[in-house]
């Protein structure tokens, strides 16, 4: 399997990942934007032939791509050469290398006495490439031809020269070409260190050693991944979970997996997942395995085995089957800008269903949403727009068995810091009146779910607009498990506690002038375990600390304090017993919240799927509309509103008749 | 024996884990003596007493000769990373409860679920809201009420802490507003001590400020007592000389200084290293020995090793550091951690690949050969395997090693990478050395990348008790065809404490444009920072001999989210020169980017000043001048490269200037092995560094003539 010796190939994984971080750090100090900069919305490898990288960093850039595969744009070029540098950004031609509009992948040809020996990758999240809004992204696209401009793969230097045609094209298509060029820079000056450091080890180990640990590598990250993903015990398992809509109709987005385990062998089924969306929500695969569909499963394995080195290889264990048509596996041209919103759903999915294979080891639901909330400030004595990042705002962490989540943080789809207040109220008209943790948010449990983010901020400005992209889980929670309670849903308020008080829920562009307050609340992760179990301590200790209220002690709980703030035992342990006798179920499954069980008892899961599979078979272009036509049919008075939900879903048996006979008549089409 | 009641002396001093080390430098010979004491982790001041009572007796040196104690101590960093700092409460602005809780909203590991994040250094329960906020121009937007003060006051006695700090947000616009509140606050808490965030560092961006004030206020109590017990029992020895902490700035800090700045001694040690390798480079060049542009000092212990950057004779600074779980915001030299130390283990995965570290087997049970109970191999066994190390001359011979239970643990990983005979566990332990250096080479390389900065211009300088052994394996590694190897390489610490000046940053913030029209503002916040500079450094000591200022700016394009710091020349600061900042940083810019933007408008946002008090320097020791061909001292096999060979054995402190040593050898100190490999040639200089060249290396990284 492995021709190295196992100290030559130790040495060379160590140096091989060492040259991708080195990439990653030339990049990051000649960077243009704070993209590159400060947010490290960028990437670095080395790929093989094929295009799968045996090289990634530990450390720095985005930690989830290394399962993209740049196989597609090395096939589409004809004549490499060296001195050549490849670049895209188009999700569809280079099969899911690129994932939306802004970010260019480049590839820089590496060679050794004139034989092509491997490639440079890097990518840079640019600040805009056009298209109908400024940076490029907004939910409310339905094509690829609304999100800007797209290059398919194609040489963006020719034996060291520039493609001036190409540079041509690009300036007099985007906002920022200053900028753009400034990163595409930075970004040769990366591939050039790396193809300086590849040079250098080729010359103290020799070739021979270099195209051997190119495979080897692979082979012992397949070797170590395997041995990691054996520990799932043979079998079938299934997860479902939703988006709460994809924000241009009200129906939620049903995402589906079946995963089989046989001896470490993954497969990771999506049938069953809804058809692609009308809105930059679709995450564009080809069908393959993607980055943004296996980035939990990178989690998982890390977690278990921290020497796994990082490469393709670690995936090599892992085959998807993703229906074409789908929002994991969308037709072009169907829109891709706000992808990693469902991306942040997969994440849930694959944890969900690793979770119902090893129950003691997965969390439950993360907060599931990730959320930079803009402002975009209009200065009416310039005539310009002022915009800054506000806060990125994220939920908890999920607990897990032995743990509470982590309060106010989570990485597990990206790890980005925020901003100082100072920083911000400096550069646009802004109060932060509050940024802190949400009390009470996290999912009750023997295991506490951790507390989202709560930010209130209000505007001093004439006049601007705040943007939210990824806002989500209003409507379902993020789930508890084992017993554990879900999260508390997002929420978003316009002038809480003021006559003019308005619950928003999920916002594209808000308008907003002088005096308006903005309060952004966000989920908790969910709970693990029986909340009446939970050590009394532990719950003092969370009053103490504010991250539980007394209220919500004794309801979730069942902890009652006396007057001086100590644990009444005997108190407590009645309550813990009217609870106990109270509740409907055991106390030891999963929670998903009263919302998701009212939409499943009205569409059970006998029944979407096969919908979805009737929607598949339709032609691409009537799919959305004939989806569409069936809810309206079905729920015809569902609008985004809680009453309107309630009201819709509260008789299941009747929804569920007339859904049965409105895909009979799909079928029958 | 001269008369040498006209003697006087001054002494370095480096508390470690495992020793404490000093050096003696005595005027107006430029002797300098050194002595290693083992350290007490829980009463360092009882090593440095101990020791220094050793010292002296030793080198007959009368207490009231001593004119200056410079000493550097692990005690802020271990009280961080240890969280052993006293109890502090923190006051922060309405609606900011949380600035320690969500941090910079970041997981320390992005890929472990199970990692959880830092444990904030004030319990959520003991953090404060006030009425009190101040916008971001510095107007004041609120202010509580005396009752409102009063039971704040009362909740934080209840809290039972020993120190509070006070923190309100956009506080560097307006410190006068957040000091008044903390004074309110420190007269109804007497028992209590109580500082305002200003005053430790007034740079925006509350978290990081929050940090700096809450450690600095954990940390105080434990530093004052400290040194408040050190001074006492050096008094009580009859040592009245002033003493003077080494601060991660390079620079030292009067005894005062550093009790109410702790926070300030956070590297303390290794900062003076580096500003000791700085310093003996500087030397060099000035001595002929060819210029030296640029120095890695190269710090190897038994845990970790460091590298820092010297270029053009200055230490490379950072402004953003990380110590245990906290952000550091203050210019400290840039310290960069590579891994591997002499107690890194060897150990092999379920796939049977060879791994060297992360895991230490620290000081104790330290290696397999310190016969302490250690049974899984370490890079230390490995020199001891392969002959590199005298199992009877380790530190001078003060600890015997278990050579044989070395090779016995190593055999086993030989074995197991298929090697049998009698030379399995050199095979076994030079491919472990290969891993760990291949592993350092590949941590400072990307290092050098953060700088932009090519090793193949770099001396490096190695010192620690493993530094001398290993570094030239990891320059042929890296590419470094220069060698500077400092005499006593195992106190080099000790020796940077004795050769620093007095150093304090100051800082302030201030965002506004510049060259447009009104710059007054920007020279008035500088006249004031020069002013608090001076004074401060006046108070420093008599012992300073002049004071200058250093002067630096942190500066963007308007529109741009990053600053670029630029360093301001005497000249540009003393004229008031706007225009002359304005053009420096448009070649900065020009130099990292490639471009400047004449149409934008230049922003300031920081201001930078740095006071230096200079110590009157000591003079180095000098030694005489040799034969060019020293006498080996013995021989003994050494493993290099699949094979034994009899390399010839030196002894440091018999080498004379102009001595020149081709590799393979070996040359010992009582503090550290050097290992010279095939290919290097080394030579000694008349201060006793030996400066090593590798010719063939050389060629590589060299343009021809």
């Amino acid at each position: 399997m492995m021709t190295l010796d196992p100290v030559l190939l130790e040495i060379l994984n160590n140096k091989v990942t060492a040259v991708t971080e080195e990439m990653g750090h030339a990049l990051q100090r000649t960077g243009r934007t704070l993209y590159v900069k400060e947010t490290a919305d960028f990437g670095t490898a080395l790929s093989d032939l094929d295009g799968h990288f045996f090289a990634y960093p530990r450390a720095i850039g985005v930690s989830g791509f290394i399962d993209l595969d740049c196989g597609a744009t090395i096939r589409a070029v004809e004549d490499i050469e060296q001195g050549d540098v490849l670049i895209t950004n188009h999700p569809y031609i280079s099969e899911g290398l690129a994932t939306h509009a802004p970010d260019a992948h480049l590839l820089k040809p590496y060679f050794h006495d004139g034989e092509l020996i491997c490639f440079g990758w890097t990518f840079v999240h640019l600040s805009d490439m056009g298209g109908r809004v400024p940076s490029s992204i907004s939910p409310t696209n339905s094509e690829t031809y609304q999100e800007g401009f797209f290059i398919p793969p194609m040489k963006l230097l020719r034996r060291g020269e520039w493609n001036e045609d190409l540079l041509t094209l690009l300036r007099g298509n985007v906002r920022t070409p200053q900028e753009n060029i400034g990163d595409l820079k930075a970004m040769l000056a990366a591939l050039n260190v790396g193809e300086r450091r590849v040079a250098g080890i080729i010359e103290r180990h020799g070739i021979d050693a270099f195209k051997a640990c190119r495979t080897d590598l692979i082979a012992y990250s397949a070797a170590k991944a395997r041995d990691t993903l054996r520990q799932i015990p043979d079998g079938r398992y299934h997860f479902v979970d939703y988006m709460d809509d994809d924000l241009v109709s009200p129906y939620p987005v049903r995402l589906e997996v079946a995963l089989t385990a046989t001896d470490g062998e993954i497969t990771l089924d999506f049938t069953g997942t809804d058809p692609q969306v009308e809105a930059a929500f679709n995450i564009p695969t080809l069908g393959k395995r993607h980055a943004w569909l296996t980035v939990r499963l990178i989690a998982f394995i890390m977690t278990m085995d921290p020497t796994t080195p990082m490469n393709s290889g670690m995936f090599s264990p892992i085959t998807v089957k993703v229906p074409r048509g789908t929002i994991l596996n969308p037709e072009p041209p169907a829109a891709v800008g706000v992808r990693h919103a469902t991306a942040v759903r997969v994440n849930d999915l694959i944890n969900g269903v690793l979770g119902q294979a090893l129950p003691d080891v997965m969390p439950a639901a993360s907060g599931g949403a990730m959320v930079p909330i803009v402002f975009a400030q209009d200065d009416h004595r310039t005539g310009e727009t002022r915009v800054a990042v506000v806060q990125p705002m994220v939920g908890g962490t999920g607990a897990r068995l032995g743990s509470d989540g982590v309060d106010g943080r989570d990485s597990s789809i990206s790890n980005l810091a925020n901003n100082p207040i100072e920083t911000v109220e400096h550069s646009v008209e802004v109060r932060i009146r509050d940024y802190g943790v949400r009390p009470d948010s996290g999912g009750p449990g023997q295991w506490r779910g951790g507390v989202g983010v709560r930010l209130v901020f209000e505007v001093l400005a004439e006049s601007g607009r705040v943007l939210g992209r990824g806002m989500e889980r209003f409507r379902f929670r993020p789930w508890g498990t084992e017993g554990g309670r879900h999260g508390a849903p997002m929420q978003v308020i316009l002038n809480e506690g003021t006559d003019r008080e308005r619950e928003l829920g999920r916002i594209d562009v808000l308008p907003v002038q002088a005096g308006d307050v903005l309060t952004v609340l966000m989920p908790g992760g969910g709970g693990y375990g029986d909340p009446l179990t939970r050590d009394v301590e532990a719950v003092l200790r969370d009053i103490e600390a504010g991250f539980v209220s007394i209220a919500s002690a004794a309801a979730e709980y069942g902890v009652v304090l006396t007057p001086d703030g100590a644990v009444n035992h005997d108190a407590t342990a009645g309550q813990r017993d009217a609870l106990k006798t109270r509740r409907e179920d055991n106390g030891a499954g999963a929670d998903v919240g009263a919302a998701r069980h009212a939409w499943e008892s009205a569409l059970p899961d006998n029944l979407v799927p096969d919908l979805n599979a009737a929607l598949l078979n339709a032609p691409q272009a009537a799919r959305q509309r004939r989806r569409r036509d069936f809810y309206a049919g079905v729920l015809p008075d569902l609008n985004g509103g809680e009453d309107a939900w309630n009201r819709s879903l509260d008789d299941p048996d009747s929804v569920r008749d007339r859904a049965r006979s409105a895909l009979q008549a799909l079928l029958e089409r | 024996m001269a008369d040498t009641s006209s003697h006087r002396y001054r002494v370095g001093i480096d508390v470690g884990g495992t020793f404490t080390d000093f050096v003696l430098s005595e005027w107006p010979t430029g002797r300098l003596a050194y002595h290693k004491e083992p350290s007490v982790p829980a009463d360092p001041s009882r090593a440095v007493t101990d020791g220094m009572r050793t010292l002296l007796a030793r080198e007959t040196c009368p207490p009231s000769a001593i004119d200056l104690i410079v000493h550097g101590t692990t005690l802020a960093l271990n009280t961080t990373i240890q969280r052993r700092g006293a109890p502090v409460a923190l006051v922060a602005s309405r609606g900011n409860r949380d600035v320690l809780e969500i941090a910079r909203c970041r997981m320390p590991n992005s890929y472990d679920f199970r990692a959880g994040k830092e444990e904030p250094l004030v319990p959520r329960a003991h953090v404060f809201e006030l009425s009190a906020r101040i916008a971001a121009n510095g107007d004041v937007l609120e202010t509580p009420g005396e009752e409102e003060i009063e039971e704040l006051a009362g909740a934080i006695r209840t809290a039972g802490v020993e120190a509070l700090a006070v923190m309100f947000v956009n506080a560097p616009s307006n410190p006068a507003f957040e000091q008044s509140i903390a004074d309110q606050l420190a007269e109804l808490l007497p028992k209590v001590a109580v500082s305002s965030s200003t005053t430790v560092w007034p740079e925006i961006r509350e978290y990081e400020r929050a940090v700096a004030t809450t450690l600095n206020a954990s940390i105080n109590p434990l530093m004052s007592d400290y040194l408040n017990l050190l001074q006492r029992r050096l008094a009580d020895d009859g040592i009245a000389a002033p003493i003077y902490i080494t601060a991660s700035n390079g620079g030292t800090l009067s005894l005062a200084t550093a009790q109410q700045r702790p926070i300030e001694t956070m590297l303390s040690g290794p900062a003076a290293g580096v500003a000791a390798a700085t310093r003996v480079a500087r030397d060099m060049s000035d001595n002929g020995a060819g210029q030296i542009d640029g120095v890695l000092s190269f710090d190897m212990g038994g845990t970790s090793s460091d590298i820092a950057l010297s270029l053009g004779g200055e230490p490379s600074y950072t402004n953003r550091t990380h110590v245990g779980d906290f952000p550091l915001m203050m210019p400290v030299v840039g310290i960069s951690a590579i891994g591997a130390g002499g107690g890194s283990i060897v150990w092999m995965d379920a796939q049977g690949v060879l791994k060297v570290g992360p895991q230490s087997a620290g000081a104790d049970p330290g290696p397999v050969c310190y016969g302490r109970g250690g049974t899984e191999p370490t890079v230390t066994d490995c020199y001891v395997c392969l002959g590199v190390l005298d199992p009877d001359e380790f530190l001078g011979g003060a600890q015997k090693l278990d050579r044989d239970a070395a090779i016995a643990a190593l055999t086993e990983v030989g074995a197991r990478l298929g090697f049998d005979g009698d030379d399995a566990a050199a095979r076994g332990a030079e491919a472990a050395l290969s891993i760990a250096s291949a592993n350092m080479a590949s941590e400072m390389l990307k290092a050098l990348a953060q700088n932009g900065v090519d090793p193949g211009q770099l001396a490096l300088m190695p010192f620690g008790g493993a530094g001398p052994t290993h570094a030239m394996l990891l320059a042929e590694e890296v590419g470094i065809a220069t060698l500077i190897i400092p005499p006593a390489a195992g106190t080099f610490c000790a020796l940077g404490a004795l050769i620093a000046d007095v150093k304090r940053d100051f800082v302030r913030s201030l965002r506004r444009a510049i060259g447009a029209d009104d710059d007054a503002a920007v020279w008035d916040a500088f006249t004031q920072l020069e002013t608090e500079a001076l004074d401060w450094v006046a108070s420093e000591g008599d012992i300073l001999s002049r004071d200058r200022l250093q002067h630096g700016a942190d500066m963007r394009y308007a529109g741009q989210g990053f600053d670029l710091a630029v360093d301001l020349p005497m000249q540009a600061v003393a004229d008031r020169d706007t225009a002359a900042l304005v053009e420096l940083f448009h070649r900065e810019h020009e130099k990292h980017y490639g471009f400047r933007d004449l149409d934008s408008t230049v922003e300031i946002t920081t201001l930078r000043v740095r006071a230096i008090g200079e110590v009157p320097p000591i003079e180095l020791p000098t030694i005489a001048g040799g034969s060019k061909q020293p006498k080996a001292a013995g021989s003994r096999p050494v493993w290099h490269q699949g094979s034994w060979s009899d390399v010839p054995i030196y002894r440091r402190d018999q080498l004379a200037a102009a001595d020149v040593i081709d590799g393979p050898a070996i040359i010992e100190q009582s503090d550290t092995t050097v290992w010279i490999l095939r290919g290097w040639t080394v030579s000694a200089d008349s201060r006793g560094n030996l400066l090593a060249r590798n010719a063939q290396q050389a060629a590589k990284t060299e343009p021809a003539a």
